[in-house]
This record gives C-alpha cells, structure tokens and sequence, in this order.
C-alpha cells in the first residue's frame, strides 16, 4: 500500500505533467504549478516528488536536444505511466466515492 | 536578453562572464549535486535564471538562483559516495595489488632506493617502537598499578633551584597512616638495605630494602612461603627472594630459620617471595622489616624528622576509584605543619603514578632504575626524523614521476574511476613498498638492536629489546601508518592530473607544477644531514676535549680498587708485594667522576664559613696522583686527623693570602679544629660540569673506600690476575672490582660518548637516505633531459658546463639548507649537548663548516656520477629517435 500511496504533492506533479503533455520538463512543471498553487516550489523540492514517481514506477523520462539558453545541457523530458494514470485513476475513484457520500447539508451552513 | 543588453549598454561595457548565474553557487552546487542528474538540475537552474533575468533583473534572478541551490541540499540530490566503491571492492583492490607490483618491478632502481631509504629508517623506528614498548610495561605487573602512587618532595632552599627527591621522610609515612586520610593503605620502605647476610659457611651480600607491613599488600610481589600480611610486622623479621634463599640454604622452604647479619644480629626469615620481576623500578634480594629500623633508632630523634627525607619512600595505595585530591590535601597539611618548625628550607610533597616513575622525570635518590623522560623523548625524536626523512624520499621520487603515470591515471579515469579511488590506489601502492621495506627493515633492526644496547650503560641494564607479540602487531600498524604518510602527496598529486590535460599531451603535467614542494623535502633533507654530521663532530670534540682536559693531576696509569669494606692496611700491605706496584695511597672516593662530598667549614680568624667539598686521603695520596703542593707538606701518619691540606680556591675565599701565609691557620669542619699544613694548586674535584670551588683533603683514615695502585707493568692482564688472586687471598666473597683511573673517567662522560655514538649512527642513515634520494633525482633529472644534455654536448658544451648546469639548483638548495643547519645545530649543541659543562671547546668555522663540505661533497660526487654517465654514451643513441 505504502509503495503505490500518491501524495498530494506528487499527485500535483503527475497531473500537471499530463497537462503540459509533450513539454513536460523540470522548468515547466515547476512554472506550471507555481502558477496553478499560487505558491513557491523550488526546484530541489521537485526534485524529490519526481524522483519519489519515478521509484514507485508512475513516471519515465528521456533527455532531449541540447539547447543554448541552458548552457548546452540537455532537458530531461517526463511522461506518465500507465501505472501512474491507474494511479491517478483511483485516487480519484477514492475522492469521487467519498464525495458522493457526503451530505449536501454539510455545505448549507 | 536583448532589453537586458540595451538597458546596460550606455553605462559600460559589460562584461560577458558576469552574465549568467552567480559563479560560486554554480560550482558549489556542482560539488554536491549527484552526477545522474546534475546535467538536468543544473540545466533547469539556468534555464529558470535567464527567464528570471528578463523579468526581475539580473540581481533578483542571481538570488532566486542561490535560494534554489540552497533548497537543493536534500537527500535525493546529493551524491551518494558509498553505493558505488561498495561494488567491487574486492576485484579492485586486487587490481591495485597487482599493478604495484608490476609498478614496483618496472622501475627496479626507484623501487629499491625506496624499499632500502624506508627499510633502514624503518629499523630505527622499529627500535624506537620497541624501546617505548618495553619502558611502558615497566611495573604493569603490579594487579593495582593503575591506584599506586608514590610521594614525592621538593626542598626548597634559599638561592638554590629546588631540589626534586624521589624520597620523604618516614614521619611522612607514619603520620598519613595514624592521622591521615585518602588512601587505602600506605607503605615506608628504606632504601640501600645492604651487607652481607650468613648461614653457616655461606654468605650472600644483600642489596635490599626495609619496608613496613603492607608492603605485600600494595606491591604485587608473591610470597612462596610466608604470610604477606604479616611476614614484616616484627622487628628482626626478614623476607628473603628465592634467590637468596637458595643461596643460603640451598632451598626455598626456610621460613622460621635464622640468619646471622652484620654484628652478629640474629634475624628470622619470616617468608621467601618471588624474585621481582625485571621489568620492575623496585629491586631487592631481600626486605627487613621497618619495625626493626626503628628499634635500632629509638634513642635517634633525627630519624624520624621530617629533615631526614633522603633515605626513604612512601608509596600510596588510592583507595578504588577515586583520586589523588583527598590524599594531597593530607600530604600538604602535614608539611605545612612540619615546614613551620623549619629554620632555612621548606619541603613540598607531591604524587606520582606508578606509571610515571619509570621512565619518568629526573629525581634525585631514586628507588631503583631511573631513565630521564628526556633521554627518552630525545630518542623518539630523532627517529621521527630519520623517518620523516625516509619519507620524503618517497614523495619526492613519486611526485617526480608523475609524468610516467599520468597516462595510467588518464585511463582510469576515462574508464570512470573516481578521485577516491585513485588515491586509494597509490596510497595502497605505498602501503606495499612500506610493508616491503619494513620486511627487511625487521633484519635490519636485529643487527642493530646489540649496538643500540651497547651505547649506553643505563640503556642496557633496564632495556633488552625483545620482542613482544604486541610488539609486531605496532611493527605493522607503524608500516601502515609510513606508507599511508610517505604516499599522500603523490597520490594526491596523481589523483588530481585531469584527463584532458593527459591525453591532450604530457607536456607541463605533475613534473613542473610540485617542483617546489619537491624542493623543500631535499632542502630538508640536506638540512638534517648536515645538522647530523655537524653535531657528531662538535660532540666527538668537546668528548676528545674533555678527557684530554688537564684535570691538575695525574691520573695515567693508576688502578682504583674498591675496599668493599675490608681493612686498608691489609690490602695494602699486600698489593705491595707485587713488584710492578711503585706507588699506593688510599682515598675516601675518586674525584673528577661525579661523586662529590660536602661540609661546612668554618674559618675562624677570619670568621667567614663556606661550603666546602672534601676527600679523605692517606699520606701517599698527593705524590701518587701527582697533584702539585704550592705550600706545606703532605699529612703526617699520626697526626692526619687534626690536619688538613686546602687548594687555591679556599685561599682565595677566605682571603687568607698567598700560600705560604695559610699554613698554620685554623679551620673547623665537623665540628673540630683542623690545621692547615698544605695548599694545593687547584685541580677539578667535579666532573667538568662543576667550576672549581673551595676544596680541603682530609686525612680520616676511617673514611677511606677507595686504595690507588701506581701500576708500573708491560703486561696488564698479567698483573691484573695476580692483583686478584691476592685479592681473594684477602677477602673471597665480594669480587675485585679494579679500574684504571683514565677508564673511570670515561665512564664518567659516557653520557656524552653514548650521544656521540646514537648521533654518529643517525648521520649515517640521514646522510644516507638523503643521498640515496638526491640519487634517485639525479637519475630521473638526467633522464629527462638527455636529449637537452646531448644536443649541447654535441654544440660543444664539455663535461664539466653540464655538471654545473645539472648541479646549480642543487647548490642553491645546498646554501639554503646550511643557511638553517649551521645556526639551529650550534644553538641545539649549546643547549643541549653541553648545557651542564662548564668547559666547552670553542666552536669554529672548521667545525661548523666540515659537516655542511662533506654534505656537498657527498651531494656533488652524486649528480656528477649521474651526469658522467649520461653525457659519455654515444650521442646517436639519444638522439635517432623522436
């Protein structure tokens, strides 16, 4: 249970990757969210949520061309897995289930 | 970039490496951050630093950057060191074995000025190790070493530097003990217990000591038959060692027999301990029981005064783990109650552990075995030193050759070996040459080890220098510890060649860059030798010096035999049936060897009183030893004791005017009148530490130990038989002791001839090893530059221009190094060669400057021969190929 627990960090992460879809490298991802969050992520802190998806086998990722602005290093693009989306999936299934139990009065206040 | 570029342009120029992500936190961040993923994170950095730039400025964007690297610290982006060495630790280590050795057999002539430079300083670092191992398990035996401790008093008196004893008074003991509190127990024991103890036809001459009861309790001195607790408690009662009992009564089970002792006392054996271990500051054939020491001094007041602190120790058992405090606040409330009945002088008490007794601080009176921390410390330096200069040679020579290396450690590291790695390779491949060299340096110890012990007396008789199996343990360890020291630069300059510099070309790699370190190791190295050699011969000098000093007498062919106790004109009358004997005279002790007797003496017309030293002398005396008498005669037979004979420095001080005038005059000394009949020219009565101080020749006939042959003879060993067998004639328990005069006295400066002797063996390995280092430059210099050499000879250049050009940094190192040597070993001579003399040769330019010539020399016969060598092949040979 523990190796396939999403956070909600990590969740962020691996759905604003789906979003950028092809573009998805360390520099967008963390403008992505700092917009969306409207709060401060550093890159270090993603950093370690990607390498956290990237154990537990939800996301993969290749390097691609080398380009001047970066001082000639390469980017390092990521995609999610499918086991990532099943992920994904049911963490939403989760979220969606309990949702749906909750009574409506409880927002009426 | 473009707005960025047109805001600045008006106001400078800008500089294109300031542009872009603050330098130091780029390269910080290069230095922690994992290799896996540096490319990307440090791209995003940057990537994120220009977007930044465009839209907060540059100085923002530079700060959000650091913050970045900062927030960067964290698990999953530093690298991970262990995970990848743990891999294949084995293999590679197996590797770096191998390559060693191949290494070490490639280069046969380098490998072997190592292996021999480090084996012959190893040996003595082994006898070092060796020498400290034995020294500190020096009274271990002893189940409570560690709770032992020993009084020890300072005596303070005016215009004097205190004096250090090892003894206290027997009131000290007796007052802890019925007054006292913070140990357990606490023993007095009274040293020089000696004479000759009988039973029946046999005797043994005991040298022991006199303690009280717990005596057993605190020293771990098994009893074989006996009660330890009681066996010293009644006066009369005596504990004989298995030795001494099997020397009277041919067996070791004698308890409740009787002895007979000196003056016919009747003393009880009360038990038989075992002999005391050798490795043990306390030595004794037997021990009496203290309670009889005070019977025979009951009516003695002095005995028991806190002023009688020459005779006696008091040793101290803590009581379980607590410390010395409780029992020094004891020990310094009696002397402050017992300094206030002094008149003149205080005395002190401090403790020492048992561990620090032997080798321990200098004392006066000590117990047993003494050997001066000094001597010791003075040893272990300057075996580091011999050591450090072994090492030296292997960084020099290792460093020298980093260029033949480099392409190795280019491909290492293109095959992805780390900087780590690296240096653990040559670092091993030191280790291998150390652990080589410490192999024949094992050999070389043994042949060292019976020199070592033959230089110094005191050395011998407390130090054998086997080998304990912990011993060889340390032997590797230090191994180790050389090789890990020796290879540490090279292996951090080898560690370091960048591999695009290596396969760019070996052009101004490792060679050039650590010239100047190399530089300073043979300027010390050339330093130490010289130091070395200049040293050995100011001491041989000053030792020559010495006993060619003209003392004011005659000591040339006279034989000094030991009374031991057996009466004087017996033996004279004796030895002087012998024909080769011209001359005999007796004397209370031998002057100008050390020993020195005091007294106050008391001028009375004058009224003045002085310190005055003394010797008791027979008639005879004067005219044997040749001492030249300005004034007066010599003792009259009869009249010896109310007379006395004074030298020139007494005249002077009591202001008794020439020496004619003396004569006549009264002195009182031990409390009688004496006449003075004589005056002697001044003669030295110390050794030459001591300037000549007022001095009188008594003529107490009761005093005498010492008789003085004038041996007239062409056979020595001849009449040396013969002295002995009319010595046995005489007296058949105590053996001969004869020696000539001259012989005394170099014992008596043997101090200085065994420095001499371990000084003149360390410049020989110093001047070696760094002989055999400048050997390995020069070859290696040669080699590199023969085709420089070669093209010049053929220009025309002859042998004697590439020598001096091969040999001119040398010589500057040279200077250098003399430079230092000449000061430091002249200021290191005064001070401690010959702090205490007070007759010191004068030093010279010759004797400064022969050490530093034989150095060049030796140096320049070393280049040259490399260089002769080079420069006599065929040019053809150097040149044909490029």
């Amino acid at each position: 249970m523990k190796g396939t627990y999403l956070g909600e960090f990590q969740e962020i992460v691996l759905l604003t990757i789906l979003v950028l879809e092809e573009n998805a490298y360390g520099v967008t991802i963390q403008d992505e969210i700092e917009q969306k969050t409207k709060r401060p992520v550093s890159r270090g802190a993603l950093h370690t949520a990607l390498t956290r998806l990237d154990e537990k086998g939800f996301i993969t990722s290749a390097y691609g061309g080398a380009t001047s602005e970066r001082g000639g290093r390469r980017k390092r693009y990521y995609q999610v897995t499918n086991l990532g989306k099943s992920s994904l999936q049911e963490a939403r299934s989760i979220r969606d289930e309990l949702w749906s139990r909750v009574p409506k009065i409880a927002f009426q206040s | 970039m473009e707005s960025g570029t047109q805001n600045c342009l008006p106001k400078l120029v800008i500089d294109p490496s300031n542009i872009g992500p603050p330098r130091r936190a780029e390269r910080f961040f290069k230095y922690f951050c994992d290799q896996e993923y540096f490319e990307e994170l440090q791209g995003d950095l940057e990537e994120k630093f220009f977007i930044n730039m465009k839209r907060l400025g540059q100085r923002k964007a530079k700060s959000i950057y650091r913050n970045e690297v900062l927030k960067m610290l964290r698990p999953s982006v530093i690298k991970k060191v262990k995970t990848q060495t743990q891999l294949n630790n084995t293999a590679m280590f197996k590797n770096y074995t191998l390559i060693a050795f191949r290494s070490i057999a490639r280069n046969k002539l380098f490998s072997a000025i190592n292996v021999v430079g480090l084996a012959i300083s190893m040996a003595v670092g082994l006898l070092a190790i060796t020498f400290l191992a034995e020294l500190n398990s020096y009274d271990t035996f002893h189940i409570n070493a560690d709770r032992i401790y020993r009084v020890i008093n300072t005596a303070y008196e005016p215009n004097q530097d205190p004096g250090l004893y090892a003894t206290t008074s027997p009131l000290t003991g007796k007052r802890l003990k019925e007054e006292f509190a913070g140990f357990e127990k606490v023993v007095t024991i009274y040293r020089n217990f000696n004479g000759d103890a009988k039973k029946g036809d046999n005797t043994v001459s005991i040298r022991g000591l006199v303690a009280t009861e717990e005596f057993f309790d605190i020293f771990t001195f098994p009893l074989i038959y006996g009660d330890p607790a009681q066996a010293l408690k009644n006066p009369m009662s005596l504990v004989l060692t298995e030795t001494s009992a099997l020397a009277l009564f041919g067996k070791t089970d004698v308890v409740g027999k009787i002895i007979e002792w000196d003056r016919g006392l009747q003393i009880t054996v009360t038990g038989v301990a075992q002999n005391p271990p050798r490795k043990s500051h306390i030595q004794f054939n037997a021990v009496g029981s203290f309670s009889t020491l005070e019977l025979m001094n009951r009516n003695n007041p002095s005995f028991m005064s806190w002023e009688n602190m020459w005779n006696s120790h008091v040793y101290a058992l803590l009581p379980k783990g607590e410390g010395i405090a409780p029992l020094q606040a004891s020990l310094d409330k009696i002397s402050e109650e017992e300094n206030a009945k002094l008149k003149n002088w205080s005395i002190e008490m401090g403790l020492q552990s048992m561990s620090s007794v032997f080798p321990g601080k200098k004392l006066y009176n000590e117990i047993g075995a003494r050997m001066d921390m000094k001597t010791v410390n003075s040893i272990v330096i300057l075996a580091l030193i011999v050591l450090a200069s072994a090492c030296f040679n292997y960084t020099n020579l290792s460093i020298a050759r980093t260029l033949k290396r480099a392409k190795e450690v280019g491909v290492r590291k293109v095959i992805g070996a780390r900087r780590a790695q690296l240096l653990f390779q040559f670092i091993i491949e030191a280790i291998i040459i150390s652990l080589l060299a410490l192999f024949f340096a094992f050999f070389i110890f043994q042949l060292l080890k019976p020199e070592f012990l033959a230089m110094d007396r005191n050395i011998q008789r407390y130090i054998t220098l086997d080998l304990a199996l912990s011993t060889y343990l340390y032997f590797f360890l230090f191994a180790l510890a050389i090789g890990l020291i020796a290879g540490f630069l090279p292996s951090l300059a080898l560690s370091k060649l960048r591999v695009s510099n290596i396969l760019k070309g070996v052009s101004g790699i490792g060679a050039n860059n650590k010239f100047n370190v190399r530089k300073l190791l043979i300027g010390i190295q050339f330093t130490l030798s010289m130091a070395f050699v200049i040293m050995v011969t100011l001491t041989y000098k000053q030792y020559k010096y010495v006993l060619g000093y003209d003392l004011g007498f005659t000591s040339e062919n006279v034989l000094n035999i030991n009374l031991q106790g057996n009466d004087v004109q017996t033996l004279i009358n004796s030895f002087s049936q012998l024909p080769e004997i011209s001359e005999i005279s007796a004397a209370s002790a031998v002057p100008s060897t050390g020993g020195m007797w005091m007294d106050r003496g008391k001028y009375i017309e004058g009224n003045d009183s002085l310190s005055l030293y003394n010797l008791h002398i027979s008639p005879e005396y004067l005219d044997n030893l040749g001492h030249t008498l300005l004034a007066g005669t010599t003792f009259s037979e009869t009249q010896g004791r109310n007379q006395i004979i004074i030298n020139e420095q007494l005249l002077k001080r009591f202001q008794m005017g020439e020496p004619f005038d003396a004569l006549g005059k009264t002195i009182r000394i031990q409390g009688k009148a004496r006449n003075v009949i004589g005056v002697v020219k001044d003669f030295h009565y110390g050794m030459l530490d001591n300037v000549i101080e007022p001095f009188v020749f008594l003529g107490d006939p009761n005093e005498f130990n010492m008789i003085n042959l004038k041996v007239a003879s062409t056979d020595i060993v001849a009449t040396m038989q013969k002295l002995e067998e009319k010595w046995i004639e005489i007296d058949g328990i105590h053996p001969f002791q004869a020696i000539f005069y001259d012989d005394r006295i170099e014992q008596a400066y043997s101090k200085l001839a065994s420095s001499m002797k371990i000084l003149g063996l360390l410049a020989l390995i110093a001047i070696s090893i760094s002989m055999l280092g400048l050997l390995g430059m020069a070859v290696y210099t040669t080699e590199t530059r023969i085709k420089e050499l070669t093209i010049r000879k053929v220009l025309g250049a002859n042998g004697t221009n590439l020598i001096s050009l091969l040999s001119k940094n040398f010589i500057l190192l040279f200077l250098a190094a003399s430079a230092v040597a000449i000061p430091v070993t002249f200021y290191a001579f005064k001070e401690m060669v010959v702090s205490q003399m007070k007759y010191v040769i004068d030093i010279g330019a010759l004797e400064l400057g022969s050490g530093a010539l034989i150095v060049l020399i030796i140096a320049l016969l070393t280049i040259g021969s490399q260089t002769r060598k080079a420069i006599r092949t065929n040019p053809v040979n150097h040149l044909r190929n490029e």
